[in-house]
């Protein structure tokens, strides 16, 4: 026993040590992983470019706010975050962040006075900027973002994620090496998974968390990366494996979807919209090539399902006969307008629910949002059009919704769970107490 | 009260589908354009969403995407002599207003005019004498050619997705197409629609008999399309809510679906809705426009909008009245038969014969606005006038449009339209008729015309334009014609029953049931400003930064729907302008 | 897989969320509400008085009748649906063009030139219709025998009564007002359980019927309407 309490009393020492390190050991900021010289010209546009590629937008821009002044919402259930403001104002945005300040936060998540920043900053993934792009990134916010005053909101957490050393201790486990390594020789393969791992943070959602809430894998070489995730309660489907969202996709069809958010087979719905919206349209051809193919050899081209004949769910619908069941009647009064009888849309158009990720997706949270709210694809320079379905939640109760669902998710050759009408009643409910 | 916005290089009056097409040439061009639209605001989702806007009685009766009369509407008298009355309720035709306008309503058939109707008066004059042309007729040509149209027919075409069959490529006639068409170059392109029931039948006999069916070309997608701007159309379900409705599929061809998403991303475009212009004003000199004045519905003021250049690119009869109120033109005097603006109104010539089929399941409902089949054996360009006694020709075609029961079922002669015969007459014959149509030509006469009404004014408080229109014996010959040449057809089917509809001698114009809003004419183009309101290129001719689109430049009316021809013009004029007006603004003729 | 704690709830590509909460709650009364219909006698008229409305009923009731196959006018609720539009904006004449001078003697061609609304002309129609059959028949419509009323009718179709020119109008509103609350979505009133569209085959709100193009054979699915009931 005295053994045990000295050892107990050790590592409870240990515990206290670490702990006040945590709290009173400044914290540490990662150098820049290239040498550049100081007075290292960034390239016309690269700071611009650099910022989509890294979707800054999306979370520092409010709707309809000025750019990048933060103060977007973003929610959690442990409490709200506000988006800082990263313009070039000296009192209220980053205007006084030294480029080694710049850089931890980016790389560190830390700020100059040494506070954490939420990992709602994906810095698990920013952490593999080159100094190339962070010279970029630091450029284009100090010089070409005009400042705006805006305030901070306070963000409104509560225990123990509204403290320090809470976040410190996150990080200590969560951050992986800095710096980024390519897995392959091809220059555009590796381009393609810098811009997935790094400033596209793709990993952020298609990634799975583990116990503590970090991205379970940070690189392409550990299967879990990329192989599933969630995001506001919606799944993200997984990007490779054999549930890969993208299975049977060319190259083109994933260009086509990052550039106009939709192609032959689906189109981009929930958060991912967002990226499409801010980031990847406006990648460069070259940079989509990249990425296709980077995710391409994530996932094994062979295994391409040979597509169905004409399934008995078809048949069904087709036969518009009055005894089938009320899933199939629901669908043909209202979903087969677009979707039409085979599951199959039309492309570019109507995303297909046979085989959809959305559709099948371990969490039928994103299906349900989009039978009772619809949705709209953005408007993008080489599809203009905002494509949007009405929501059905007007039309059809709790339990028809889930019926509804639960007919999708077993039609065709979709083989999911069913829906419950409790699930359809919970979404309704927070919708309406939006 | 009037505002004075700041100068625009460009305003455009009506954003439907010319209004959009000169907003998107002209915005490439990199002018400031804002675009002014008199009725609200509209895109498919919320306005034309599944299921809402599958609502008969709200659109297909109550006429919800049309005009409101209140709001806007003419008079109309059938002869010199008449008093005219104010057509106080939607009948005979159904403007639309609102952004799209008439192209979100429409079934979507989209024709090109047979070669000869753009120089019609030369061609009859040439083939059959000038004595053909009776007294009081005042049919002209175009001022421009097929030839040169046919670059811009093909730009409509292929941004307006329209699937169909071509029958004549580049002199090359191709089987399964309309072998009578004016020579195209190249397909239409998207395939055909799928046929109803009686579209096959109408196909089978006609092609027995020796004739030549040929699938409607129609502005409902048979499949995915993507067009020069990005944007999309879907495929059609044939859900049998296309005319009078907003399309809920993003199937049918308008102007949001093929060009507003695109032109609203260009920075340099605007549009402003509730703005009904009220007059186009001019210089001092009258020479040229200045801008216009419109009502701004949400400030509740007129205001004055400065512009370089103003298209004109509202409904026909709206582009005609704008111009009378404006002073565009000198009025159409139909006695001293001097001036040109309200010269040449013309309408559409239509009959059909049903025929009833006690076995045999035509599902109406299954429908699209444009599919069907049609045959040209009696084009314009194949009748010989002299041997017929008139002018003009008309296709024929079968192809339900819809199902829907308010709007009538088709019942046999002797039905009555009430009690228990009637209720029995519904059961027996819904879903069991079909029709065989003629679309015909309409010649202009001198005294079809528009002008300003001395007595009834509008909401803004100036004159109502008056219509003076009627039937013709020329017309109704050739009308006749038809019923002739269809009625072998339909016996030849071997309906249970069939009965005939056409206009015979001493048919009168009556507004009430709907007929077709085919209204063209009244500020015609030509080659002469003594006869010709516009110049070949849409320009008026004494102000030459008014461009005026739409039907109301055609001299007479075409044997085919017009939007074709609506929509070619527009590209035909935009080239105009964009390559030669611009450089140096001047008249281009 | 434990839940992301950072997810973001920016929702700006949903459809407007609040408004289809609105709309939801607002169709499922609608829906409940088509379930507790009050009976079609003791329905209490928005516009039309006791009289007018027993006319309306009376006069529906003929021009469909409830024998034979198919719903008559009565279980169809058209009266409840010619009433709510006599409230509504088509009873006030709300788009048409109502500026004078009214000729009601002009053309019938030109179309109609009363200064009534529609909602007036049944008012007086009901009452110079009532007065001829009083008349000619020794009651008022609504009293009359059914034959007596097919007669009746019967000379109102043919122009035979003799009304206002302002009134010209009468006889083809109500028949023209009777079919569509026969035949319209039931959201308005009439074509009760859509037994018209049942009747005739017609599928309602539907409006998709891609693979039945050309099918020379009955479609054989009920109707759905735009509230999402089936029949």
């Amino acid at each position: 026993m005295n053994k045990f309490l000295r050892y107990a009393v050790l590592a409870a020492a240990i515990v206290l040590v670490g702990f006040l390190a945590f709290l009173y050991v400044p914290v540490q900021r990662t150098p820049a992983q290239t040498a550049f010289a100081d007075d290292y010209p960034v390239p016309d546009g690269a700071g611009a470019y650099t910022m989509r590629t890294a979707d800054c937008a999306a979370c520092h821009t409010a709707e309809d706010g000025q750019p990048f002044a933060g103060g977007r919402a973003i929610i959690s259930p442990v409490g709200t975050i506000y988006s800082s403001n990263i313009t070039p104002d000296l009192e209220t945005g980053i205007g006084r962040y030294t480029l080694d300040g710049f850089r931890a936060a980016l790389y560190d998540g830390v700020r100059p006075d040494g506070s954490h920043l939420y990992p709602a900053m994906p810095y698990e993934n920013y952490r593999k900027l080159t100094e190339r792009d962070v010279r970029a990134l630091y450029g284009y916010f100090q010089n070409e973002v005009p400042p705006v005053k805006a305030t901070r909101l306070p963000n409104d957490l509560s225990f123990p994620f509204n403290l320090s050393w809470g976040l410190r201790a996150w990080k200590w486990v969560a951050l992986g090496d800095p710096g980024f390594t390519a897995s392959s020789s091809d220059a555009e393969l590796a381009r393609g998974q810098y811009l997935v791992e790094g400033p596209g943070h793709c990993g952020a959602c298609h990634s799975p968390r583990n116990a503590v809430m970090a991205q379970a894998a940070l690189t392409g070489a550990e299967q879990a990366f990329l192989s599933g995730g969630q995001i506001a309660g919606w799944t993200a489907p997984p990007l490779r494996g054999a549930d890969s969202a993208i299975q049977g996709w060319t190259a083109d069809d994933i260009k086509l979807i990052l550039s106009t958010a939709r192609n032959a087979h689906s189109a981009i719905n929930g958060e991912m919209q967002l990226v499409v919206r801010d980031s990847s349209q406006y990648m460069t051809d070259g940079d989509l090539t990249a990425i296709a193919a980077y995710l391409g050899s994530l996932n094994d081209a062979a295994a391409t399902p040979a597509p169905a004949g004409q399934t008995d769910t078809e048949k069904l619908l087709i036969s518009a006969d009055p005894s089938m069941d009320l899933g199939p009647r629901l669908y043909l009064d209202n979903c087969a307008a677009c979707h039409f009888s085979n599951g199959r849309g039309a492309d570019e158009v109507f995303p297909e629910l046979d085989g959809s990720s959305l559709v099948t997706a371990k969490s039928p949270t994103g299906l349900i949002s989009m039978i009772l709210h619809g949705g709209e694809l953005p408007s993008t320079a080489e599809r203009p059009e905002r494509l949007r379905m009405p929501g059905f939640g007007d039309r059809l109760s709790d339990d028809e919704v889930a019926t509804l669902a639960t007919f999708l998710r077993q039609a065709w050759t979709n083989r999911a769970d069913l829906v419950t009408t409790a699930a359809v009643a919970d979404l309704r409910e927070a919708a309406e107490n939006k | 009260m009037t505002r004075t916005d700041p100068k625009k290089d460009v305003v455009i009056i009506g954003l439907g589908w010319t209004g959009s097409i000169l907003g998107m040439e002209l915005a490439q061009e990199g002018l400031d354009i804002l675009a002014l639209e008199r009725g609200p605001d509209r895109e498919t989702v919320p306005d034309f969403q599944y299921p809402k806007v599958i609502d008969e009685l709200k659109y297909g009766i109550r006429l919800g995407f049309m005009q409101k009369p209140k709001n806007s509407t003419l008079t109309i008298r059938l002869t010199l002599d008449d008093v005219a009355q104010p057509y106080r309720r939607l009948g005979s035709f159904l403007p639309g207003d609102g952004v799209g306008g008439a192209g979100i309503h429409w079934n979507g058939q989209t024709w090109r005019p047979q070669e000869i109707e753009l120089r019609l008066k030369s061609y009859v004059e040439e083939t059959f004498g000038a004595a053909t042309i009776p007294a009081g007729m005042t049919i002209q040509d175009w001022g421009v050619s097929y030839a040169e149209m046919e670059p811009f027919f093909d730009r409509f075409e292929y941004v307006a997705g329209i699937a169909g069959k071509a029958g004549n490529i580049k002199g090359e006639v191709q089987a399964g197409g309309n072998p009578f068409e004016a020579p195209r170059s190249r397909d239409y392109p998207m395939p055909p629609m799928k046929q109803g029931v009686d579209a096959q039948m109408f196909a089978k006999t006609a092609a027995a008999l020796g004739l030549h069916p040929f699938p409607r070309p129609a502005a409902n997608a048979s499949q995915a399309y993507t067009n020069e701007y990005g944007m999309q159309l879907g495929p059609c379900n044939y859900c049998g809510f296309c005319e009078r409705y907003g399309c809920a599929n993003y199937s049918k061809s308008s102007p949001q679906t093929c060009i507003l998403d695109a032109l609203k991303r260009m920075p340099n475009f605007s549009y402003k809705v509730n703005s009904e212009v009220l007059k186009i004003e001019l210089a001092e000199d009258g020479k040229t426009a200045t801008g216009v004045t419109y009502f701004d519905e949400a400030a509740q003021e007129e205001v004055f909008q400065p512009a370089d250049l103003v298209i004109v690119a509202a409904y026909a009869l709206h582009n005609v009245h704008l111009m009378l109120l404006s002073g565009i033109g000198e009025p159409w005097d139909p006695v001293q038969q001097t001036g040109t603006t309200g010269k040449n109104y013309c309408y559409q010539m239509t009959g059909g014969t049903s025929l009833f089929f006690k076995d045999v399941e035509f599902n109406p409902f299954a429908a699209a606005g444009s599919n069907g089949i049609s045959i040209d054996d009696y084009a314009i360009s194949q009748i010989d006038f002299a041997k017929e006694g008139f002018i003009g020709g008309s296709y024929i075609t079968a192809g339900i449009s819809n199902g829907q029961p308010i709007r009538g079922i088709s019942l046999p002669k002797g039905t009555s339209t009430w009690g228990a015969g009637w209720k029995q007459g519904i059961g027996d014959w819904y879903g069991h008729a079909m029709s065989i149509g003629s679309h015909g030509s309409n010649m202009a006469y001198r005294d079809c015309c528009l002008d300003l009404d001395p007595t009834y004014t509008d909401r803004h408080g100036r004159p109502l334009m008056r219509m003076t229109f009627n039937w013709k014996d020329n017309d109704i010959r050739m009308t006749q014609f038809m019923r002739a040449k269809i009625e072998p057809i339909a016996e030849a089917m071997q309906p249970d029953s069939w009965q005939s509809e056409y206009k015979a001698e001493g048919a009168q114009y009556d507004v009430r049931p709907y007929q077709t809003t085919h209204n063209v004419g009244g500020a015609i183009m030509g080659t002469d400003p003594k006869t010709s309101a516009l110049n070949r290129y849409l320009q008026a001719w004494g102000q030459h930064n008014v461009f005026v689109m739409g039907a109301s430049a055609f001299p007479q009316n075409i044997q085919y729907n017009p939007t074709g021809t609506v929509g070619a013009l527009a590209y035909w004029a935009a080239e105009a302008i964009r390559k030669d007006y611009l450089p140096n603004p001047r008249p281009l003729v | 897989m434990p839940q992301f704690p950072f997810q973001s709830t920016r929702r700006s590509f949903l459809a407007g969320t609040a408004a289809g909460a609105t709309l939801s709650i607002l169709a499922f009364q609608a829906r409940a509400q088509a379930a507790r219909e009050v009976p079609l006698a003791e329905y209490k008229p928005e516009y039309l008085s006791v009289t007018e409305y027993a006319f309306v009923m009376a006069a529906t009731a003929r021009l469909i009748p409830s024998e034979g196959d198919g719903p008559g006018a009565i279980e169809a609720r058209v009266p409840v649906f010619i009433d709510r539009q006599l409230a509504g904006d088509f009873g006030t004449a709300a788009d048409l063009y109502m500026e004078g001078p009214f000729s009601p003697e002009a053309d019938p061609n030109l179309g109609t030139q009363t200064a009534l609304s529609p909602a007036e002309i049944y008012r007086q129609g009901i009452a110079a219709f009532d007065t001829w059959c009083d008349d000619t028949h020794g009651a008022p419509f609504a009293d009359l025998d059914t034959g007596k009323q097919d007669a009746a009718l019967t000379a109102l179709s043919k122009d035979e009564v003799t009304l206002a020119p302002d009134l010209r109008e009468f006889w083809s509103l109500l028949l023209q007002n009777t079919k569509e609350g026969y035949f319209s979505d039931p959201q308005y009133g009439g074509n009760a359980g859509m037994e018209s569209w049942i009747y005739i085959g017609f599928p309602g709100a539907r409006a998709n019927y891609y693979d039945w193009v050309g099918r020379p054979e009955a479609y054989p699915l009920g109707p759905v309407d735009i509230a999402g009931e089936r029949a």
